[in-house]
């Protein structure tokens, strides 16, 4: 949305804004020519499609917190407040996910060369999930090793 | 006259600025996912959410990184389906929140960490909730982008997002996040939900950049806890006539497990607890599937 000072013909900037108040914001534009102001004056559901964007009428200073208008957004009477959410990071603290893990991995089926070529454009840290689950395929389709032929076969079993 | 056009700016605010930050953002902070795949469903009530949480637990037992995020802004269901849970209070990381992780490793979002308890509602901060028609939508798709983007997710392989029903929500979804490599549609094989489930894949194929996309047949059957003989419980063969129609290939069929529920009720992973049990089986042929489905070149 802009504003236009009709007389001068000059494009308004922004002055101040002010609210929300009871679900009404109150923005206030200047003529740069003349000096003429004029506010617009929002509705409560005018009021919550600009909230809603997740944009600051009048310019950001600083980043979005992190969960800004989930937080910021919900009644007060629905809001947990200021918390965030858990802060965990790295593995699962599970003692047994890696015996689990281990548990489901398989013995390498033989493959091609041809295959594993197909195979190297996939990052490392993905390659080995991927290849077990081209195995456990291979294997329920009767194939003794995983060959180029067995890949095709998967992508067209895929529709691809 | 001046018109819209012929004025560079809006004024100051910057509203166009901010809101290309906000797609520079989520692109940035999902670099490290690998895939983003929706798992979706025009129809209510065929098991979305227990595909997500068991196809996320199967990834996790093949040796994958899993994240969640449930897409469910209004009935989040996943906090209590994978027993992850916030503290009362914690501070994020910059820029960032991080995400609750469950025990068995899948680090989950959802709307339920910033509500009071579990009988709270989701209410909007407004003068009224009624008439929110114009604006209730708009803060919903907000809520989901920060649910995606605010979230430390660190490396994954794949990120889940389960979405609630109603053939609106991927396009949503589409609308807030980055990219979508693939979907998986949940169907069950009633006449009633395939007919819905295929409107909503076709809206898909024939209006988004068409990801890789997948049928999950839940409740296929009913498989005996003694003898592990499967009954069917809707005529059989009618999911694969939609899959040809469509395109698509049948992912997985899966049976029905009264276990499946009880898992979700205690938060607890129903394939931990009974992997040798048909669903689980079926499940990590899913896993296998999408795999092969988005990886093999």
């Amino acid at each position: 949305m802009k504003f236009l000072c009709v007389e001068c013909n000059e494009a308004m900037g922004l002055d101040e804004t002010l609210g929300p108040d009871q679900g009404s914001m109150t923005v206030i534009f200047g003529c740069p020519a003349c000096g003429r102001r004029t506010a617009m004056l929002t509705n409560a559901s005018e009021t919550q499609v600009v909230r809603s964007l997740g944009v600051k009428i009048g310019g950001r200073g600083a980043s979005a917190e992190p969960m800004e208008g989930i937080r910021n957004g919900l009644a007060a009477a629905s809001s947990i407040g200021a918390s965030a959410p858990a802060s965990h990071g790295g593995a699962s603290k599970c003692p047994f996910t890696g015996m689990v893990n281990e548990a489901f991995e398989r013995s390498g089926m033989p493959w091609t060369e041809g295959a594993i070529q197909r195979m190297e454009n996939i990052p490392a840290s993905a390659r080995r999930m991927v290849m077990q689950s081209v195995e456990r395929y291979a294997e329920a389709e009767g194939y003794a090793e995983v060959t180029e032929s067995a890949l095709n076969q998967a992508r067209r079993s895929m529709g691809m | 006259m001046k018109t819209w056009r012929d004025i560079a700016t809006d004024g100051g605010s910057d509203v166009a600025g901010q809101v290309a930050e906000q797609a520079d953002r989520l692109a940035e902070r999902l670099r490290g996912v690998r895939h983003i795949v929706a798992v979706m469903s025009g129809k209510g009530g065929v098991g979305k959410s227990t595909v997500t949480v068991n196809l996320a637990a199967a990834l996790i037992r093949a040796g994958g990184r899993v994240g969640i995020v449930d897409g469910d802004i209004n009935g989040p269901s996943l906090a209590r389906m994978t027993g992850a849970r916030a503290p009362a209070s914690s501070s994020p990381a910059e820029g960032t929140a991080a995400a609750p992780e469950t025990i068995w490793g899948a680090r989950v979002m959802s709307m339920a960490f910033f509500l009071r308890d579990e009988t709270t509602p989701v209410a909007w901060d407004a003068p009224s909730q009624s008439g929110g028609a114009a604006w209730r939508g708009l803060r919903e798709a907000a809520a989901l982008r920060e649910l995606i983007s605010d979230v430390e997710w660190g490396e994954l392989d794949m990120l889940l997002v389960d979405l609630p029903p109603g053939s609106d929500r991927f396009p949503t979804l589409a609308d807030v996040a980055p990219r979508i490599d693939a979907v998986v549609a949940v169907t069950i094989p009633s006449a009633v939900s395939l007919e819905v489930v295929g409107r909503s894949v076709r809206l898909i194929q024939e209006h988004f950049d068409a990801p890789s996309m997948g049928l999950v047949e839940n409740m296929a059957s009913r498989a005996c806890p003694h003898c592990g003989e499967e009954d069917p419980l809707y005529p059989v063969g009618r999911t694969e006539p939609l899959a040809n129609a469509l395109g698509v290939p049948v992912l997985a069929r899966i049976p029905f497990d009264p276990a499946l529920g009880a898992a979700a009720d205690r938060g607890q992973s129903y394939i931990r607890e009974y992997p040798d049990r048909p669903a689980a089986r079926a499940f990590a042929e899913l896993a296998d599937r999408l795999q092969l489905l988005l990886e093999v070149p």
